[in-house]
């Protein structure tokens, strides 16, 4: 039986056609993905289905029947249920409190009944296997079962059809196991699941049937038993995508970054990285695995000078940085790629040119003697667009407006060019696609050839394997495990991050 | 001069840039027809109101137009001067309410140094150089206590502002002006001093009392406006302004000492809004008057949200408020208390504040007229 099919939905946005004529078919009780890279249209798609977007033309029909979906109330009346990317929790309130907000139980017509609303959800996180703890309160609870409260809100309201908006970008490997178990149980009960992500792996693993989605259009729907990685990752992107990493051999050279009994506090003052000791060199890309919230953040924040160590000493090229602010970072010769794009990699409002000279925008060409050479900004951001392949190539759209990809890939152009010998990589990878993860590791290797020192953090273990010369990992703000991927498989590094097994060269 | 038309017309990227021009001149023309509304809700003729209103701000040609247009210049260039000031620290995500106190500390300096004694006898080109000098760094020095506050200790600057004007007028008011500035009892002033005529500001308009001060103005605005979009100081706020809410920490990566140009940008917001209180001394009371009645700094804050922050905008809403004061005391005629222009500059405020409103539905009445045409 058909749950939800959307038939010819065209949504046309400013500059770009975001739905082009998308036609798909859902069945009940099955689990439904719908894959593309960012800014392939899917996200449109289901802000239409749930209401927060209305098509431009198109019908969607739900149980058969036509739904005229104006507004996101109209999509929970016909027992459609979204899970956002972001959750819509309110921290301060315990997890029952957020489950029935909005219907909550009452005594006399207008009494709270929070006894009752903790029972209902009791019964309902008994009913579905998503255990929780209905008393705790929201902030205390780590992100993968903040989703489950999330999922329980929208159960609660009796959603047959449940969007998931990439649910697994907030979440660690084991809550994403988790997170595909609850899936599995829901499927059991007969729910119907949109599974929207850009992760290959993933969908293979618990999909069903697989849209691709490019463009705006739907490149095809495929059954998973039909199909495989490679063939969606080039429905996906349109060309052969190269996923696995070739390994490049350099000569190392000196050591161009230095930490030694690095102990960092973080801002509550709660000791986040303890007597860490390693150093990168030239032409070396060290990892650092770890879940995070292992004392990564704190790593960053201290060498960028966020964070003043408690103890130790941190070297870029020989200087050792000490008392430093994050704006003297820069001109000590380090680069820094961010996974927070929009706070600390980007200034939003700013155009892509005016992105692109940032940390440079005090040196000629750019500008002299204080005064900004408009023709010499132009010249450069035409070329690096060019050399970076930043689309589309707009030096004058504000840096909001392009793909997440292409946001990374105008950190890359501005942080690439810039003088440097050491580069800090903190989840380079974190949200993009599979196009734009090739391109970031194309990057990172040429980086590594030229003789650039690398530190990456990362929490994608493939990514770890098949980049890193030298693997160390992160547990609790101590480096638990020194290894190369030579010596170790994912399992291992797995054990390790969870704190279940050491591997320190004593 | 074209490349620089092009870059400003066709190169935004913005579909509806030149919204950002009509919904200022809507929003002023709604609150003009509100306002009528409240005189013919209490029995009296707008059309009436606005006729004096306007015929006597210096905006309209009439009967003694010179004066209205050079007295309308002379407030004008004074809510430039705060709206300015309270604009570029907004521009970096500074919310400094403290254009009143720089204003008037402006206005004490250039009495000072106007009636002291060794310099009275200097020649204007240099006596008014060095009072106005003085003056810019007296204020700036005031303003930029709030911004080392911010900078260094991270004190919310809009609290220290609002100190610092009641600190400012105290100081002056309660002291300076009955105590160590006093005139001399035997020349039966009260207040400072005149100043010397040589700190006076030259007169452009004979037969009336407009002087450089709107010509310094005019300077400055292109000054902020070549400071903000052509320098890499400009760059640099801008970016601090976009970046504020997330504690700046995109331009302090992109290597932005962002603690120094805070001080920076406090020090020449203190020091324009000193520099508009100086006009008050040397163009027009020449003196620092026992009661002061202020609220140009105030005032400042709806010239630069009705301008929208931009020089050029601040240029032509300090105008409009400017020939608002000028034409106040006309609606009297009319039965009209002096206080209405006050009325129509808040009610401006309140339409520009619902500004996102006014643009999405101007948006959408021209988006439907167009898909009627090509319908």
């Amino acid at each position: 039986m058909e749950a939800l099919s959307a038939k010819n939905i065209v949504k046309r946005f400013p500059n770009v056609l975001a739905n082009d004529n998308v036609s798909l078919s859902i069945e009940k009780g099955e689990i439904f993905a719908i894959v593309g890279e960012n800014g392939a249209g899917k996200s449109t798609l289901m802000k239409i289905i749930y209401g927060l977007y209305l098509p431009d033309s198109g019908e969607i029909y739900v149980n058969g029947e036509k739904a005229n979906i104006k507004h996101s109330r109209d999509a929970i009346n016909l027992k459609i249920g979204m899970v956002h990317q972001e959750f819509m929790l309110i921290p301060r309130f315990t997890v029952t409190e957020n489950i029935v907000l909005g219907d909550e139980p009452r005594k006399f017509g207008f009494v709270f009944d929070y006894k009752q609303a903790v029972k209902e959800v009791e019964e309902l996180s008994n009913r579905f296997a998503l255990v929780v703890d209905p008393t705790e309160k929201v902030e205390n609870l780590p992100v993968g079962i903040q989703q489950r409260v999330e999922i329980l809100k929208i159960l609660r309201r009796g959603a047959e059809i449940l969007i998931f908006d990439e649910p697994t970008a907030v979440l660690t490997p084991e809550e994403t196991e988790e997170l595909f178990k609850t899936l599995r149980k829901l499927k059991e009960a007969n729910k119907t699941i949109i599974f929207i992500s850009h992760k290959l792996s993933e969908v293979m693993e618990i999909a069903d049937r697989i849209a691709v989605m490019r463009r705006g259009r739907v490149q095809g729907i495929v059954k998973k038993t039909e199909t495989n990685e490679k063939e969606l990752a080039k429905m996906m992107v349109g060309r052969d995508v190269v996923l696995e990493i070739q390994k490049v051999k350099t000569e190392l050279g000196e050591v161009v970054f230095k930490v030694e009994d690095l102990t960092v506090k973080n801002q509550r003052g709660v000791v986040a990285l303890k007597d860490c000791i390693f150093d990168v060199r030239a032409g070396e890309i060290v990892a650092i695995a770890g879940v995070e919230g292992n004392g990564q953040a704190e790593l960053v924040n201290a060498i960028l000078g966020f964070l003043r160590p408690v103890k130790g000493t941190i070297t870029i090229n020989g200087n050792e940085m000490k008392f430093i602010t994050p704006y003297d970072i820069r001109r000590k010769g380090l680069a820094y790629i961010t996974e927070d794009r929009k706070r600390r990699g980007l200034i939003l409002q700013y155009r892509a040119r005016e992105n692109i000279i940032l940390g440079n925008h005090t040196l000629y060409p750019f500008s002299n003697k204080g005064i900004l050479n408009d023709n010499a900004i132009d010249e450069y951001t035409t070329r690096k667009l060019e050399e970076f392949d930043i689309r589309p190539r707009e030096a004058y759209m504000k840096a909001q407006n392009f793909s997440g990809g292409n946001q990374q890939k105008i950190i890359l152009a501005r942080e690439l060019s810039s003088e440097h010998k050491f580069l800090l990589a903190s989840q380079p990878t974190r949200g993009l696609d599979v196009g734009a993860t090739e391109f970031v590791y194309k990057w990172l290797i040429e980086e590594k050839k030229k003789g650039i020192g690398i530190l990456l953090i990362s929490l994608e273990l493939s990514e770890v394997m098949g980049l890193a010369d030298r693997i160390l990992v992160l547990y609790k703000g101590e480096i638990v495990g020194v290894t190369t991927p030579e010596e170790t498989n994912e399992e291992e590094l797995g054990l390790m991050m969870l704190g279940l097994k050491r591997k320190v060269a004593q | 001069m074209k490349e620089v038309l092009y870059r400003i017309f066709v190169k935004r990227q913005e579909k509806y840039w030149w919204m950002n021009i009509l919904v200022p001149v809507v929003s002023i023309f709604i609150a003009l027809i509100v306002g009528a509304v409240f005189i013919a809700s209490t029995g009296r003729n707008p059309f009436l109101a606005y006729k004096y209103l306007f015929g006597s701000s210096g905006l309209i040609p009439g009967p003694y137009f010179k004066s209205h247009f050079s007295e309308m210049l002379i407030a004008s260039s004074m809510f430039i001067a705060t709206g300015l000031a309270f604009a570029i620290p907004a521009r970096a995500g500074l919310f400094s309410i403290g254009a009143e106190g720089q204003f008037i500390v402006g206005t004490i300096t250039a009495a000072f140094f106007g009636y002291y004694k060794p310099l009275a006898n200097l020649p204007t080109i240099i006596h008014l150089p060095i009072v106005l000098l003085m003056v810019i760094i007296a204020g700036g020095l005031w303003g930029l206590i709030a911004g080392y506050l911010k900078a260094k200790k991270g004190i919310n600057e809009t609290i220290v502002t609002i100190m610092l004007n009641w600190i400012a007028f105290h100081l002056i008011e309660g002291w300076l002006v009955t105590g160590p500035m006093k005139a001399d009892v035997a020349t039966g002033v009260s207040g400072t001093p005149y100043v010397s005529p040589t700190a006076k500001l030259p007169i452009i308009l004979s037969g009336t009392r407009l002087n450089i001060s709107i010509l310094i103005m005019l300077f400055l605005v292109y000054a902020v406006w070549f400071l903000l979009y052509r320098t890499v100081f400009g760059y640099e706020l801008r970016a601090m302004g976009y970046t504020a809410i997330t504690n700046m920490e995109a331009p302090k990566i992109g290597g932005v000492n962002t603690e120094k140009r805070i001080m920076q940008i406090m020090f020449i917001s203190g020091a324009i809004a000193a520099l508009g209180g100086s006009f008050i001394t040397l163009g027009v009371l020449f003196q620092y008057p026992p009661v002061f009645e202020g609220g140009y700094g105030f005032d400042g804050i709806a010239v630069a949200l009705i301008g929208g922050n931009e020089p050029f905008g601040i240029l032509l809403s300090g105008i409009l408020i400017g020939a608002l004061r000028t034409g106040a005391t006309s609606v009297q005629l009319v039965k009209i208390p002096k206080t209405f222009p006050a009325i129509i500059e808040g009610l401006i405020v309140v339409f520009i504040a619902l500004h996102e409103l006014i643009r999405y539905l101007l948006v959408k009445a021209i988006t439907k007229k167009k898909e009627g045409v090509s319908a």
